[in-house]
């Protein structure tokens, strides 16, 4: 019974759920590395999901499509930062506005575009990476199926993500702009001081992030589902604001953090399909991310800190 | 004759309520140093920061070698050639030291830090400027001495040709302040200006060839050190005499009021910063711990005032076991506390005079009654406070953030003088004074004294605790290592101590170390 959950696939799928949930992630980290909260993630993905999806359908690519959606998320990105930034709006209003915002438009244009509300047509694919066969036969098939599946079945976002997170790990503790960015949330004054822009510094963090978050939903709709459906994102953006936390505001530590839920997400699918040999109610395996957050924030992570000045608006004297 | 490296033509700077720069005109030629005196609130900060690209002017111009230039920023500033040591610290607490000395100019290849290269330069310029910080060490586990060098460091490292320096030296041993000026004098000479910001007088005379005074947002005089003295400097300033030294009468010592026993305390890394302190203090007694600053003296203060825990030892005030009380127990039972720093531990900067007047005692009637605030009431003993500490602010509505370096210093004396505690832990109270507020301030903690109060004074500066302390306690790496009484000690002996001379033991009074505690 151990050997039908405990699968290739099962490990695979926890990659490809944690996927999206990392690129937003690692968009939250980013802007409040800068100083700006950014909870408007979860309409970030989504816009980024449908442009992924109308671009695909229209041009019949779906890489035009993956641009389509970056563009999208980065554009509600700006609209989240001239509102804190420029206008020092309260930062958790304008992501809130931010995210109604997004499923409006996202219907909106669902019903100008296609005529109808609900889901579109299934647009083109992005495929998985590789494709090679191996031996089926044996120890060594049986290895091969597991390399295969834990490691070389994936579509290219996944691979995309897992090196954003690399290399935003590695970018932020070795780099400029990695200095710039830690110093800007945590004493923009202070960095303002030492003539760093405060305001561009703050509005490149928060179009990264607006364009991680498209990114995100273009993984969504362009390399898992194949469609677009209203409110498809379903409360992603606000696991991955909590990955980011978890993950104690750095690129890896987000990541990580959103292959545990992915993790726990997958194995709560795999143990459904066993729901008559476990005679366990069913809404136990839905609860197992959430316990699994919980358990883990209480317990293993230990005190995360902020950025000191996140969500605090920079005035000039 | 060249035209001035910096000038200065009636800027004009208006803050709501206060006109905090009035037409002021400066000039400064390469090759000198200037100071800039003033009372706490004449608006020497405001002014700089206008040349730092800080604060846009309402009216006025800059010229740059003779050229006029638009400041917008302190890039442009920066680019100028101008550097700038603020009066409150621009340090990022969980950064490095090489990092927060080269952020902004950074060494990079392709945008990749060469962290070797910076630290290499930061050790570098620490040793030839005899500024001693450690290059690894992160800001928010330095004491504040070691914070003041770290932005020194910042300003030198940028290779400025205009030095701007706003108290430089308000937290400084007298010995750093010495290395400092060497510095300072020695890159004049290679032709840099210089703008010194200060309200200790024995450094403008030492080193200043030229001095100009602002009262009120003006320029109101302009003189030589040779052509005057301290006294004349403080009279520009203050427009009355001043008196430096305090008459101070005999102490009658009272009851015990704190009783310290075999204390030993942790800092932030867990390492023992105050290795087995015991003292007492009685009433009508200043007790004085001399130091260089992180010689345990901030976890000392930490843990007699409920902030810090304590590892070991008892501490009792008024007989009663206050060991492990909180913040909140400290406060009621009567300690009050000035801490070393107004910004992190002093002040909620975001509220106004009133709120941060009667923080700590906000619970109480006549303040609160029923868990509801009385506003007027509050108003009330802010207006009599302000008055009495001659705070400067247009109104008691005004955020502390806007408040000037010195006026914010004043607030917080205001509050935890004002309370009128049983025991007042004070450290640095005078950090940023002026010489007419330290005289007041001064007064006012000798009157704790004799009106039966204890206090206990933590400061670098050998001339405040040589002025007011009955007794002395020098500090060296987490221990009492010598007790004087008021008087018995020059400056040099004291410095002598604290620099370790003595060793880490006490060496004249038998050690008290597993002493009887009161009140376990
Ligand atoms: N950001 C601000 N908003 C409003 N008022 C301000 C602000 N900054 C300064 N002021 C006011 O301007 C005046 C001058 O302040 P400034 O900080 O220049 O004084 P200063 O001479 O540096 O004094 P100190 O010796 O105490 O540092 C003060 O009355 C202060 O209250
Ligand atoms: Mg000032």
């Amino acid at each position: 019974m151990l050997s039908d959950i405990i699968t290739p696939d099962l490990f695979a799928a926890a990659v490809r759920i944690a996927t999206p949930l990392a690129l937003a992630a690692i968009g939250g980290t980013i802007c409040e590395r800068s100083g700006i909260v950014n909870i408007a993630l979860e309409g970030m993905m989504l816009v980024g999901a449908f442009a992924g999806v109308v671009g695909a359908l229209a041009t019949g690519s779906a890489w035009f499509g993956v641009l389509c959606a970056i563009l999208a998320g980065a554009l509600l990105a700006l609209i989240h930062a001239f509102a804190s930034i420029n206008l020092r709006t309260d930062q958790v209003v304008s992501g809130t506005a931010i995210n109604i915002l997004a499923l409006g438009l996202t219907g909106f244009f669902m019903e100008v575009i296609y005529g109808h509300p609900g889901t579109t047509d299934s647009a083109p694919r992005l495929m998985p990476v590789f494709n090679i066969s191996g031996p089926t036969e044996g120890v060594l098939g049986t290895i091969w199926t597991w390399i295969n599946g834990v490691f070389l079945s994936f579509t290219p976002i996944v691979y995309i993500a897992i090196f954003i997170a690399i290399f935003g790990q590695w970018a932020l503790f070795h780099t400029r702009w990695g200095l710039r960015l830690r110093a800007l949330g945590e004493h923009p004054r202070a960095a303002d001081t030492v003539g760093i822009s405060v305001v561009r510094g703050r509005y490149s963090a928060v179009l990264m992030s607006g364009a991680l978050g498209g990114l995100a939903g273009a993984n969504l709709t362009l390399e898992q589902v194949g469609s677009f459906t209203e409110d498809m994102t379903n409360g992603r953006g606000f696991i991955a604001l909590a990955a980011n936390i978890f993950g104690r505001w750095t690129p890896g530590g987000s990541y990580l953090a959103s292959l545990l839920f992915g993790f726990a997400d997958a194995l709560q699918i795999k143990l459904q399909l066993f729901r008559d040999v476990i005679k366990i109610p069913s809404q136990f395996f839905l609860m197992l991310p959430y316990v699994l957050t919980v358990v883990v924030l209480a317990g293993v992570v230990g005190r995360a800190v902020a950025p000191a000045a996140v969500g605090k608006p920079y005035e000039k004297g | 004759m060249a035209s001035p490296l910096l000038e200065l033509r009636n800027i004009t700077k208006r803050f709501p309520g206060v006109l905090a720069n009035d037409s002021v005109s400066l000039k400064l030629n390469k090759g000198e140093i200037v100071a800039l005196l003033g009372e706490n609130g004449a608006g020497k900060s405001t002014l700089m920061n206008v040349v730092y690209g800080l604060l846009s002017p309402d009216g006025g111009e800059v010229f740059v070698d003779g050229e006029p230039v638009e400041l917008k920023s302190p890039r442009q500033a920066i680019d100028l050639g101008i550097g700038m040591v603020h009066q409150h610290f621009m340090l990022i607490e969980p950064l490095t030291v090489t990092e927060n000395i080269v952020l902004g100019n950074e060494p990079t290849t392709a945008g990749v830090i060469d962290i070797r290269k910076a630290r290499a330069d930061v050790v570098e310029i620490s040793e030839r400027y005899g500024l001693a910080v450690d290059p690894d060490a992160k800001i928010i586990d330095l004491p504040v001495g070691a914070q003041q060098r770290v932005e020194i460091l910042k300003a030198l490292y940028r290779g400025a040709r205009i030095l701007i320096l706003d108290e430089p030296t308000a937290v400084l041993t007298p010995q750093e302040v010495k290395e400092l000026f060497g510095v300072v004098r020695q890159l004049v000479t290679e032709g840099l200006a210089v703008v010194l910001i200060t309200h200790k007088l024995e450094e403008v005379m030492a080193s200043s060839d030229r001095v100009v005074v602002m009262r009120d947002g003006k320029v109101v005089g302009e003189t030589k050190p040779s052509d005057t003295d301290m006294s004349g400097l403080a009279r520009m300033m203050v427009g009355r005499e001043v008196v430096f030294r305090i008459e101070k009468k005999p102490t009658v010592c009272g009851d015990t009021v704190l009783n310290v026993r075999n204390l030993k305390v942790l800092d932030d890394r867990h390492l023992e910063a105050v290795k087995g302190m015991t003292f007492d203090i009685c009433a009508g007694e200043i007790v004085a711990i001399a130091g260089v600053s992180g010689n345990g003296q901030t976890q000392l203060i930490e843990a007699l005032t409920g902030l810090r825990k304590v590892e070991e030892g008892t501490i009792s005030f008024l007989g009663n076991d206050i060991t492990h009380s909180s913040a909140r127990q400290t406060i009621d039972a009567g300690v009050s506390h000035v801490p070393e720093d107004r910004h992190r531990r002093g002040l909620v900067l975001e509220f106004d005079l009133a709120e941060n007047m009667i923080l700590g005692d906000h619970r109480k009637p006549p303040f609160t009654k029923r868990g509801i605030m009385d506003p007027q009431a509050i108003a009330q003993i802010t207006e009599e406070r302000v008055e009495e500490y001659d705070v400067r602010s247009p109104s008691i509505r005004i955020a502390a953030a806007n408040l000037s370096g010195g006026n914010q210093q004043k607030l917080v004396l205001a509050r935890e003088v004002g309370r009128n505690p049983e025991l007042l832990v004070a450290a640095q109270p005078t950090r940023g004074l002026d010489v007419g507020a330290i005289e007041f301030v001064h007064s006012r903690i000798l009157a704790e004294r004799d009106s039966g109060k204890g206090v206990l004074l933590v400061s670098l500066e050998l001339e405040e605790v040589q002025s007011l302390a009955d007794r002395i306690l020098v500090v060296f790496e987490g221990r009492i290592v010598k007790e004087f009484a008021a008087g018995q000690a020059s400056d040099e002996e004291l410095g002598y101590f604290m620099t370790g001379g003595g060793g880490t033991k006490l060496t004249e009074n038998s050690d008290t170390e597993g002493g009887e505690s009161n009140d376990a």
